[in-house]
């Protein structure tokens, strides 16, 4: 497992959403309720587990989309059950895809991102480290932020073969 | 999330099953090493070896009960712990807070000096 900081590219505040494509990628809402993540990570599991990604893949996936599904339960909707946080996965033969969606008032990601959770100034906060922790697992993390009316969460994790740097695993 | 508590020798053991996240469980976990310290006992092992996994939120717990424990002269440590669950401590760099053991005799042992 890479222990290094995060190397995927710096997010910006937007990015281009791909429109749903049903025959390809399964949809699932839960209410913002954190004992649902329990249920959503048995789903992620399985899924990738069904893919056939290794282990490592397995577990940074879920972890990853764990952290997605707290931050939008808690930062996004402060935990109110009534707002839906809803989850689009699409795994294919090289990738394994989420868009995590929030209709929460959005974030400063420059902000969240000057403080490294893993440095001396951060290593003790008891929060701030759901985004560190995604980008590290995954190899790509974006988000669409809109201020007052909602967050996107891209991940992207690729299959790596024999050889590849996997990044969280 | 199910908590379990054991006062064995001078240690406190705290025994988790579930998953370790925010919201009403995390209070619990707070308590029950809060009660502990209040009775004086400040070494403390987490038995992690029915939680399936941690979110940020529960290691936000670990850590803010750490500080509890260590601003009373002792320590909080962890053990029986899973690969997934390790990999967020790496990650993290937790684990160069958090002595982890793999066994309870290790752990139990650690705490009687």
């Amino acid at each position: 497992m890479s222990r290094s900081h995060p190397t995927n590219p710096p997010e910006s505040n937007r990015m281009i959403i791909p429109p749903v494509d049903p025959s390809r990628e399964i949809l699932f809402t839960i209410p913002s309720r954190l004992e649902m993540l329990a249920v959503l990570d048995q789903l992620v599991q399985a899924l990738v587990h069904q893919a056939d990604f290794d282990e490592d893949s397995v577990n940074a996936i879920a972890t990853s989309i764990i952290e997605a599904g707290t931050n939008a339960i808690q930062h996004g909707h402060d935990e109110k059950a009534e707002l839906p946080v809803h989850f689009r996965f699409r795994v294919d033969a090289q990738t394994f895809e989420a868009w995590v969606e929030d209709q929460g008032p959005g974030f400063d990601l420059s902000t969240v991102l000057s403080t490294d959770p893993t440095g001396p100034e951060g290593l003790l906060n008891s929060r701030g480290r759901g985004i560190y922790i995604m980008r590290v697992m995954m190899d790509e993390v974006e988000f669409d932020i809109q201020s007052g009316s909602g967050v996107v969460v891209h991940l992207l994790k690729r299959r790596h073969t024999n050889g590849d740097a996997a990044p969280g695993a | 999330m199910r908590i379990k508590q054991d006062v064995l020798g001078k240690a406190g053991v705290i025994r988790l099953s579930g998953q370790l996240m925010g919201g009403p469980d995390a209070d619990q976990v707070r308590e029950a090493i809060a009660a502990l310290v209040a009775q004086g006992t400040v070494q403390i092992v987490i038995d992690l070896n029915d939680v399936s996994w941690v979110n940020s939120t529960g290691l936000g717990v670990l850590i803010s009960s750490h500080i509890l424990v260590a601003n009373q002269g002792g320590a909080l440590k962890l053990m029986r712990i899973s690969k997934r669950i390790e990999s967020i401590f790496t990650v993290t760099r937790l684990n160069t807070v958090f002595q982890v053991f793999d066994d309870e005799a290790s752990a139990l042992s650690s705490c009687a000096g």
